[in-house]
């Protein structure tokens, strides 16, 4: 490409505006086309995937922008499934009205283990975290509390409530409308996270949460509140992580100690996809968890039929070999982009596509600032555009 | 008393298997800053090795030093050709690698020797069911003496390995100060891939031990293995070889006592949490653990 040169245009101008709207149509687009043209087994993969992006954005905010390491995600998962089960099972509440209750529940849960992390930091809280994602399977299994979580045999056959009669979805009928219902709602609950992360990130919070990952002392020096905004960002974080558990139960109706991504495994899945899809970026965790999603279901089908290039490689193995390819994949992954889908996809476009900031009308051309070459640590600065 | 010594004594047995692991969490900390979340992953997979020698024909005990030998050879490649070239790049991508790994590594194991019935694993030490000493009223089995003595053993010479050598000289540079010690001379690059390989060894040699206790290897033989090491580990403060060690051996003790004092409430499901918990109670009064160092940072 001799000669290619990238087009340049102004951050916030009219071209730029084109290609975000351009971009947003896309993904709406897309949004519209799964639940409505794919089959019903397609609609639940990408409900998987939700159930992954949201605990993903949750746990972005807390590592990603602050900087603190968290293994214990899978329990605020957690809490979100087992509150909606109990009070749906037990206590007759709607489904609707549980989400908020499990996420207070588990803002407060996540404010009590973000205590630590005000004197605890690095692979340290990785571990205090940890014991918090090993405890909450044992907890919820133990025979002391089994009036209250089920003990191991949890919940089986949570009520499901009638649909609501929503005009823009529909008639929604049987088990193919519940997994419409369902992809609708999690595409409600990530669209509603992504809202408020990006408030959040792009607000004198999100800086300070910046700060505190960067320079600790120095955030405390320029006036940030160590101590408030650590606990908060993981009280936030726990509440985010535990809605994607609230679907999961109204979804299946199903938890137990072993529901996927309860136990410490979940952790450490929410934290790949976070990494995979590049941390402390807005679009990270959905790119990872689609990405993860993909990698998943092709590896397994594809390994469970046998045939092809897979099949053919691993027919000697015993068991299904999806989760080698998997291994494998994440390996090859970090070699291509090590920070991620988004650092990746952001490298590609800036050869294509380069966004300067607006000139300021005081200065010169030659005292312009420089174009931030450092995009891919900062985020915020530069999103949008240059994604698609 | 009986029962005290007892639960001490076991506390003591199965607390080595959890120092012998936390040390090689912590000879890979040291070396490269990194925790190796496939730690465990890959002391299973050397349990496995171990088996398929000694089903072969080999002598259990050649089996498992080739194991050993084994460990080593994964764990130094793994630091060399996968871990190594994405640390430079970003500071995530090493656990990405780590889990990656423990993924694959734990896959593998099934795919090879999954499907059959779990492998029955012969223990390095007379396990028949009257092969024990009675002393103070407890019971001590051969088989927990054995497990105990060579892990002590191991950990001795890890210790002269680390003080007398020039080899452990070279490493604790390495840990202490990479630049420097490169400037004197050091290899560093071949001494942080000889630290991954001693720790996969070490690991090799306490899956190997695990396993002849269960009776059988497994793909999940070492995850709680891991849990309770990484726990140890950080208690003991990560960069502290004795602190590992030692902590290792106490939350053996502890989860025993507690698990055997108070079967109601704790009882067998609950001694993970019990000690995770006393850690927990640690960590917040010695944030760098009991051992460690703290770090001063400079703004």
């Amino acid at each position: 490409m001799a000669g290619f040169r990238p087009l340049t245009i102004r951050e916030n101008g009219a071209a730029h505006w084109a290609i975000r709207l351009a971009f947003l149509a896309a993904v709406a687009a897309y949004a519209v086309y799964i639940p409505t043209k794919t089959a019903t087994g397609t609609v639940g993969q990408f409900t998987d995937a939700f159930l992954l992006i949201i605990p993903a954005m949750a746990l972005n905010l807390v590592l990603g922008y602050t900087g603190l390491v968290s293994l214990g995600h899978s329990a605020f998962f957690g809490i979100g499934a087992y509150t909606t089960a109990i009070l749906v099972q037990d206590h007759g509440w709607g489904h609707g009205l549980t989400f908020p209750a499990a996420a207070a529940v588990a803002f407060v849960v996540g404010c009590v283990v973000a205590l630590p992390a005000l004197r605890i930091k690095g692979t340290y809280l990785a571990l205090v975290t940890l014991a918090v994602g090993v405890l909450f399977p044992t907890l919820v299994r133990w025979k002391k509390l089994e009036w209250l979580t089920g003990g191991s045999s949890g919940f089986d056959g949570v009520r499901y409530d009638e649909l609501p009669e929503l005009p823009l979805l529909g008639e929604l009928k049987g088990r193919d409308g519940r997994a419409v219902f369902m992809y609708w709602l999690g595409l409600l609950l990530v669209v509603i996270v992504f809202l408020v992360c990006r408030g959040i990130v792009r607000s004198r919070v999100g800086r300070a949460l910046i700060a505190v990952r960067d320079n600790e002392t120095a955030a405390a020096v320029m006036g940030v509140n160590l101590a408030a905004t650590k606990t908060l960002v993981f009280g936030f974080s726990a509440a985010t992580c535990a809605l994607a558990g609230s679907l999961s139960t109204a979804r299946t109706g199903v938890v137990t100690p072993e529901t996927t991504y309860l136990t410490l495994l979940g952790s450490i899945v929410f934290l790949l996809v976070m990494v995979v899809g590049g941390p402390a970026s807005l679009w990270g965790p959905i790119l990872g968890g689609l990405l993860y999603m993909w990698i998943d279901t092709t590896t397994r089908e594809s390994s469970a039929s046998g045939e092809g290039f897979i099949g053919w490689l691993f027919g000697w193995a015993d068991t299904s070999p999806a989760t080698m390819i998997l291994g494998v994949a994440l390996i090859v992954l970090m070699f291509v982009a090590p920070y991620g889908l988004v650092g990746l996809l952001r490298r590609l476009g800036r050869r294509f596509v380069v966004v300067v900031p607006a000139p300021v009308v005081a200065m010169s051309a030659s005292e312009r600032p420089p174009v931030a070459s450092a995009a891919e640590r900062q985020p915020a600065a530069t999103s949008g555009g240059e994604e698609p | 008393m009986d029962r005290f010594f007892q639960y001490l004594f076991d506390g003591l047995s199965v607390g080595a298997i959890y120092s012998l692991l936390a040390l090689s969490i912590v000879v890979v900390f040291r070396g490269s800053g990194h925790l190796n979340f496939a730690q465990g992953e890959m002391a299973m997979f050397c349990a496995f090795v171990t088996w398929q020698l000694q089903d072969w024909g080999i002598p259990l005990w050649i089996a498992t030093v080739l194991s050993m030998g084994f460990g080593f050879l994964m764990g130094a490649g793994s630091e060399y050709f996968l871990v190594r070239p994405v640390a430079k790049k970003s500071p995530y991508s090493v656990f990405v690698v780590t889990i990656a790994l423990f993924l694959f590594l734990n896959s593998l194991a099934s795919a090879i020797w999954g499907a059959l019935p779990q492998e029955v694993m012969p223990s390095l030490f007379p396990d028949a069911p009257d092969d024990f000493l009675k002393l103070f009223g407890a019971t001590w089995r051969y088989e927990s003496i054995g497990v105990l003595v060579v892990a002590l053993a191991l950990m001795g010479l890890l210790f002269l390995l680390f003080s007398k050598t020039r080899f452990g000289l070279a490493m604790r540079g390495v840990a202490s100060n990479p630049e420097s010690s490169r400037l004197v001379g050091i290899r560093t690059s071949a001494i942080l891939a000889a630290s991954w390989g001693l720790a996969a060894a070490l690991g090799a040699l306490a899956g190997t031990l695990v396993a002849g206790r269960t009776g059988d290897v497994q793909p999940s033989l070492m995850f709680t293995f891991f849990v309770y090491a990484a726990a140890a580990a950080t208690l003991g403060g990560l960069d502290s070889l004795v602190g590992a060690v030692i902590s290792g051996l106490a939350i053996g003790v502890v989860e025993n006592m507690a698990a055997g004092y108070a079967p109601g409430w704790i009882g067998q499901e609950m001694r993970l949490s019990v000690a995770l918990l006393a850690i927990f109670v640690v960590l917040l009064s010695r944030p760098s653990g009991l051992f460690g160092s703290a770090k001063v940072e400079r703004v």
